[in-house]
């Protein structure tokens, strides 16, 4: 179907706003059933989201849950990077993350974006 | 609403799925049919309305019809030569 298309989408948001939280994993599943390639980068409040069990805390009516779509997004092929100083701040390393997410720094981010052809930040 | 319901090959139940569930469910299914094979799905998340087709539209394959039944929304896909 053409030049393979690639979707970065930056989460900024966590707990603290459980719609903005829940819209990227929204997108990045329906991308990647779409096949889109989807990398999702976490920054600030957005890396709790990848912090075990934190994820089941997080919701919203009339969408998916973010822990139901966090394994449908890995099962597809989704990324799921997460900033380190993000985690650093936060008192979190590798250990406390959800299997399949990858801490990284922002040159890695860098990389995804400039080779993404979109992008959407929450 | 076609008089003589479309022959499916798979048939997907999303109902009570939201959104992006019927979608991902939908296009699982039609990775495992063939060329020209149809995929029925019924849906209850109104935004399928607007997603079937669209989907359908960026991944090659045909939306052959669809149609409300009481609550639920059922849609008839092709599936393409490739998607």
């Amino acid at each position: 179907m053409g030049t393979p298309e690639k979707l970065v989408i930056m989460v900024t948001h966590g707990p603290d706003d459980p719609e903005l939280a829940t819209l990227p994993f929204t997108m990045a599943a329906a991308a990647l059933a779409s096949d889109v390639e989807v990398v999702m980068g976490f920054q600030g409040e957005g890396c709790l989201l990848m912090k075990k069990g934190v994820a089941e805390t997080v919701s919203v009516p009339d969408l998916a849950p973010i822990s139901d779509l966090i394994g449908t997004i890995a099962e597809l092929g989704g990324k799921l990077l997460v900033c380190w100083p993000g985690l650093k701040s936060r008192e979190l390393d590798q250990e406390d993350l959800v299997a399949g997410a990858e801490i990284v720094a922002a040159a890695r981010l860098v990389v995804e974006v400039t080779s993404a052809t979109n992008t959407l930040t929450y | 609403m076609a008089e003589t319901e479309i022959k499916a090959t798979v048939v997907v139940d999303a109902r009570g799925l939201l959104c992006p569930m019927p979608i991902v469910k939908t296009a699982k299914a039609m990775k495992g049919l063939a060329a020209g094979e149809v995929l029925k799905v019924i849906a209850t998340d109104r935004g399928a309305i607007a997603d079937v087709p669209a989907w359908a539209g960026s991944t090659g394959n045909e939306l052959l019809e669809w149609h409300e039944e009481g609550g639920d929304l059922v849609f008839f896909l092709r599936r393409g030569e490739e998607e």
